[in-house]
């Protein structure tokens, strides 16, 4: 145990410089080249540049740091997803709750967004508690459709999700063609999960969610260990399965709902950051949770960076980047899974 | 089994009437209504300067036609795939198919802007064929990679590769316009000339489809019983993968992706007709043609006066119906 511990440490340790490292490059590097001196003058206030501080503050921090949470939630969030199924295929993206989530909020674009104009940031704080409805709905079609004998079937189970994926991607995409031209870009580019539009208000609509139900999960995560167990040795244990497994599931969705309310859907994070966590420093979910967390930090920062930086001055959604890399993934486990 | 041949019976006969009148239907409804009598003028007396006339002989017929036939062609396709590899979840856009000759198409796009419809064609059957044997590689490299699930989780996981590289290499060289064009499913604006150029090739895979279908519903029994009646299983198999390529490729080329076509239309055929795929495959083309079509004409109601793009449709209809299969047949092993 004490060994375990000290891995993570140590994982960590080189996890978070890793992640300073691409935030530092992400921040200096682009069409508007800064030099490390002046971020720091920037940021601590030591010299004001108004050029520096509007390309700083306003365009590349907001990004980075909504990158960054982006993957922390998304990274545990399919960590315990991937817990609770039991599947290592499992992601919130491939069983379409970030489509839920999705399809919600661009119904929240359509019908309300009018309504709650005056005040812009009441709208985007609400935001997320309509993506939660949307993944929520999705959830519990996947659970109604894929449940059957009582048990889980995983090619059932992720069948379930493309299919559900599918049907609220055409139902977004039916929404998004009733809406003006404008909104109607704005939901497109949202849905292919973006984030070049980031501003402050959206950091601070997400944060308050990740700060609750991060903890929670956390303090839950001795829970998953136990789920990987059949589930009759951990009722025999004295614990309420289905009512934990629940609790654990709404924190997960609540979290995918955050992110994809601000960054649209980004799918394979969820996916790729377990696994990699887990080949890292075991099984062990207190361990593997924090390091999934990062791990889904630096691929996002990262990703963003590809995407905002590759194809200059033309800009990729940063979903699609994570796509390109996550497939190959996705298909060297399916390779080893069967091996 | 004679009731269900009488079914087909009554398709095959009655399909001549039903695909005039789809037609006409089509053709009369619209952002701008067209009596039947203005219609029957077009046809018979053609005349230029008549708006409504044009409209009909450039625009609206075009677009029936392509529906049907493209319709027709994405329903043969997923029946010989089902029947072939005996997978209930088989059909062009689920095995990446359709991503495969969006993905050629975008390349050439980009580095052969000038390229005629023709080569268009080619390379959209070429990008058809990769998109397959991708998909069929993973899926033999991988144990139990062939059985329903799998096979349909391996092809969605390398469409999703296939479209977001054509999504990357289309943003980079900043052709994403004209690759959305092709994309999406742009039925509306079916082009006559490029719809002539197509029909050849699609007519080679609809003729290779119907040599091959004794062939198909003898391999739809298993490969072992294929062998044992001395059937040559690897040339019904070249041919009928043959067939699809044709089949598909043509019909990304003309109208772009639309998904779920292939895969509903062959269970609703077979459930009405059987499985003698002698039967089943005209009688697939012939549902499959009418099904599209009026989903292009509903697809004008949906939201008017503005077009919903027909895929929307397909997905509203195919979802549920691909839920319901997941659910009824599971992770099981049979066409």
């Amino acid at each position: 145990m004490h060994k375990e511990g000290k891995k993570t440490v140590i994982t960590m340790l080189v996890l978070t410089v890793l992640i300073l490292i691409s935030m530092y490059i992400s921040l200096t590097y682009g069409v508007f080249e800064l030099t490390i001196r002046d971020v720091f003058r920037t940021i601590f206030r030591i010299e004001t540049n108004a050029d520096f501080e509007l390309v700083i503050f306003d365009f590349r921090l907001p990004r980075i740091v909504i990158a960054a949470l982006v993957g922390l939630g998304l990274g545990i969030a399919g960590a315990v997803i991937q817990g609770i199924t039991r599947n290592g295929l499992a992601d919130s993206g491939i069983l379409g709750i970030n489509a839920g989530a999705g399809a919600a909020i661009v119904i929240f674009m359509f019908f309300f967004q009018d309504q709650v104009q005056g005040s812009g940031w009441l709208s985007v704080m609400i935001m997320p508690i309509f993506g939660l409805i949307g993944g929520l709905i999705a959830s519990l079609f996947i659970f109604f459709f894929s449940w059957k004998n009582g048990t889980f079937d995983t090619g059932r189970l992720i069948l379930t999700g493309i299919a559900i994926g599918s049907g609220f991607g055409a139902l977004s995409m039916y929404i998004s063609l009733k809406m003006k031209a404008s909104d109607f870009e704005m939901a497109t580019v949202w849905v292919s999960g973006s984030i070049y539009n980031a501003n402050w208000i959206y950091i601070a609509s997400m944060l308050p969610w990740l700060l609750i139900l991060i903890p929670i999960i956390y303090k839950k995560a001795y829970l998953l260990d136990l789920f990987q167990l059949e589930d009759i040795s951990t009722k025999s244990l004295g614990i309420a399965v289905e009512k934990e497994k629940s609790i654990l599931l709404l924190a997960s969705i609540g979290l995918v709902s955050a992110c994809v309310s601000v960054s649209g859907s980004i799918g394979f994070i969820g996916l790729m950051a377990p696994h990699i966590a887990r080949q890292l420093v075991g099984i062990n979910h207190r361990h593997v949770l924090p390091v999934c967390g990062a791990i889904g930090m630096l691929l996002v920062v990262v990703s963003d960076f590809i995407a905002k930086n590759v194809f200059a001055p033309a800009e990729l959604p940063v979903g699609i980047v994570i796509s390109i890399l996550g497939v190959p993934y996705f298909l060297f486990l399916l390779v080893k899974s069967r091996a | 089994m004679k009731t269900t041949n009488g079914l087909a019976r009554i398709i095959l006969f009655t399909a001549p009437i039903i695909i005039v009148s789809v037609i006409f239907l089509s053709i009369a409804y619209g952002a701008k209504g067209i009596t039947l009598a203005t219609i029957w003028e077009a046809f018979t007396a053609y005349n230029e300067e008549d708006v409504n006339h044009a409209i009909i002989m450039t625009s609206r017929l075009p677009r029936v036609l392509s529906a049907l036939l493209v319709g027709a062609f994405l329903a043969i396709s997923g029946a010989i795939m089902q029947g072939m590899t005996r997978n209930y979840l088989a059909s062009p856009s689920i095995m990446g198919v359709t991503d495969g000759s969006a993905f050629v198409i975008t390349i050439c796009m980009v580095f052969m802007p000038e390229l005629p419809s023709i080569s268009m064609i080619l390379f959209s059957m070429l990008g058809s064929a990769i998109g397959a044997g991708i998909v069929y590689g993973f899926g033999s490299l991988i144990k139990g990679g062939l059985s329903p699930v799998r096979l349909a989780i391996i092809g969605t996981v390398i469409g999703t590769f296939l479209s977001s590289m054509s999504a990357a290499i289309a943003s980079y060289f900043q052709v994403s316009q004209n690759v959305s064009f092709w994309y999406n499913a742009k039925l509306h604006q079916a082009d006559p000339d490029v719809f002539l150029m197509a029909l050849p090739f699609g007519l080679v895979g609809l003729i290779l489809a119907i040599i091959v279908a004794n062939g198909i519903t003898i391999l739809s029994l298993g490969e072992e019983v294929s062998v044992t009646l001395g059937q040559r299983t690897r040339m019904v198999k070249v041919l009928s993968m043959l067939s699809v390529i044709c089949l598909t490729g043509t019909a990304v080329a003309l109208v772009g992706k639309i998904g779920f076509v292939g895969l509903i239309v062959p269970h609703i055929t077979r459930f009405l007709v059987g499985v003698d795929y002698k039967v089943l495959i005209p009688c697939a083309g012939i549902i499959g043609g009418v099904f599209l079509a009026l989903c292009d004409i509903l697809s004008r109601f949906v939201n008017a006066p503005f077009e919903t793009p027909i895929g929307v449709i397909t997905s509203l209809i195919g979802v549920p119906f691909f839920l319901y299969l997941i659910r009824t047949r599971g992770g099981g092993r049979h066409a």
